[in-house]
């Protein structure tokens, strides 16, 4: 009995060190950016500036890479999503773009890529973006040709909702820019921004035994890749906290027009993101702070966005802006929380061995089974991601690891029956085996490469297979053509 | 009658625009009647590709954001009116 209740107190233990862990170090510098840049996206880029590349007379060869951009733009919210994936299939460029669209989409947000490239490495990340969308076209044109007879039949209606000619105004760019410049500057490792410019001690009694208490309190393994608790990610968690406050307080009914709320809690995001790029070290009787580049960095991009946000943006995208990245936090943030916590759990109970002989090198059973995970369990946005990073840590190659990232946002009952109510049964169908071929080759052919392929070879792999997808599909089309003249 | 549509599917923003039609109508005391559409081929059909949208009368008023209660009643004034 005693036995259980020690296994589960050190689950738990495991649980909430994992969250704390992740709060303090990895969310801040990184998550705070993307989910405004998300907010961003989705309040001031007018989707005209991409769809009305989506028409049905548009040239295919600036279609699919117009759908893969609009995956990447426009696509952060299920709100756009699906209502676009059903628009430029019905009315607009036709089922291929469509799928491309929706292929690309979940995989690329900007969310899951800055958080992949934070917690895993950024090889990974690009190495999502890129396949993402090499497949995405891909898939996009093998569906086109398997059903391009249904796909003529379907509306044949006016395209005008694809004539839009929306401009994005320059602060509006700007404004988009300098929080991709904070969010660089925030998280990449490169030597300007580690570099150390200033330092001076401040006299502040007793850090250290608050460091030591709080090591105690949160224990971590470092040689399993575990993280502890700092003095500064303690400050940073009731930091997060206020915030969350604050924002519930002053963008909850941003509607009805902002309060001083609405500000404290803007201005509170600003100072956190500030103190976390500080590089604060406690010492007996004083702690020591340096001022890196990266907090120099931080310091002006962050000013320079509070003077944008102040005098260049209207009330209107101020209110969608703050609006939108607050739905983001309100939608995933809880989930991730919830997610990391069980995460931490449930590495305590998975033995390496398992995940080793699985999914341990870069076979095609084991992308395959990395692919097969990703189907079968549905986890939220971003969630994925710590579930990833673990079972790096417990083994699995890199190569099924990709494979798993790539099927596990891009398929679940819940989108496939979405999928299925818009384009019919068969045609999902058809659609989620093709993501489930094209996530295992993905995999593999980036697992071949971090296994020490040249990436040449890679890029040759690559090719031959699309090459031979094509002849296949046009010998089919060629015989079909025949049939249908024959008969 | 007037007849509003909200499109959209259960996403916040979705729930937000009905909410804030149903209090403009509420306050301006009009003969309307807010209704949902979920249907992503029904709205596709309407020429939405972005949710929220806002339908008055068969005519799509607003899509992609969430207009301001200002806005909302004044095209449900000229709605009215007409």
């Amino acid at each position: 009995m005693s036995n259980i209740i020690s296994t589960i107190t050190e689950l738990l233990s495991s649980g909430f060190g994992n969250l704390a862990a992740y709060l303090a170090a990895h969310v801040l510098l990184c998550l705070l950016p993307a989910f405004y840049i998300a907010g961003a996206m989705t309040a001031l880029i007018p989707k005209e500036i991409v769809t009305r590349y989506l028409g049905r007379n548009t040239p295919k060869f600036i279609s699919y890479p117009a759908a893969a951009a609009a995956g990447f733009l426009l696509a952060v919210c299920s709100c756009t999503v699906i209502p676009l994936f059903a628009g430029i299939h019905k009315k607009g460029a036709g089922l291929g773009p469509a799928i491309t669209f929706l292929f690309v989409a979940p995989a690329v947000n900007i969310l899951a890529l800055t958080y992949t490239g934070t917690v895993i490495g950024l090889d990974l990340a690009l190495a999502r973006l890129i396949l993402s969308i090499a497949f995405g076209i891909g898939v996009g044109i093998i569906m086109a040709l398997i059903f391009s007879k249904e796909d003529a039949e379907h509306d044949k209606k006016t395209d005008a909702m694809f004539k839009g000619q929306a401009r994005m105004r320059p602060a509006a760019i700007g404004f988009l820019l300098l929080l991709v410049a904070l969010l660089i500057v925030g998280t990449f490792q490169i030597a300007p921004l580690k570099q150390v410019y200033l330092q001076f001690d401040l006299p502040i009694q007793g850090a250290d035994r608050l460091q030591e208490f709080l090591y105690a309190l949160v224990p971590f393994d470092a040689s399993r890749g575990e993280e502890g608790v700092t003095v500064q990610g303690a400050v940073l968690i009731a930091m997060l906290g206020l915030i969350g406050l604050a924002s519930w307080k002053g963008l909850e009914n941003i509607h009805d027009g902002f309060n001083a709320w609405t500000w404290i809690a803007t201005g509170l995001v600003g100072l956190t993101l500030i103190f976390a790029s500080l590089g604060l070290s406690p010492q007996a009787g004083y702690v020591q702070v340096l001022l890196t580049g990266k907090f120099f960095g931080v310091l002006f991009s962050t000013l320079a966005l509070v003077w944008m946000l102040r005098f260049k943006l209207t009330q209107d995208e101020i209110r969608d802006f703050l609006w939108e990245t607050w739905k983001f936090v309100k939608q995933i943030f809880p989930l991730l929380i919830a997610g990391v916590f069980a995460v931490g759990i449930i590495r305590g109970l998975i033995r390496p061995e398992w995940v080793q002989a699985l999914a341990g090198s870069n076979t095609i059973l084991g992308n395959f089974i990395g692919v097969v995970f990703g189907v079968f369990m549905y986890f939220p946005t971003l969630v994925e991601v710590p579930i990833a990073q673990m079972f790096l840590d417990l083994g699995m190659h890199r190569g099924p690891l990709l494979a798993y990232l790539i099927s596990d946002p891009e398929l679940s009952l819940q989108s496939i029956l979405i999928t299925a109510s818009i384009i019919g049964k068969l045609k999902a169908w058809v659609y989620v085996g093709w993501v489930a071929l094209f996530s295992t080759l993905a995999g593999l052919l980036y697992g071949a490469w971090v296994d020490g392929t040249s990436i040449w070879l890679v890029a040759g792999y690559l090719a031959a297979f699309m090459a031979f997808l094509f002849v296949i599909f046009a010998l089919i089309e060629g015989k079909k053509k025949t049939a249908s003249r024959a008969g | 009658m007037i007849e509003i549509k909200v499109l959209g599917s259960g996403c916040a923003n979705c729930k937000k625009l009905e909410q804030i039609a149903r209090k403009v109508v509420a306050t301006m005391n009009v003969d309307a009647q807010v209704e949902k559409v979920t249907d992503f081929n029904q709205i596709a059909e309407m020429g939405v590709m972005s949710t929220p949208g806002l339908v008055i009368n068969d005519e799509v008023v607003s899509s992609g954001r969430i207009p301001s209660e200002e806005e909302i009643t004044e095209w449900v004034t000229s709605a009215n009116e007409s």
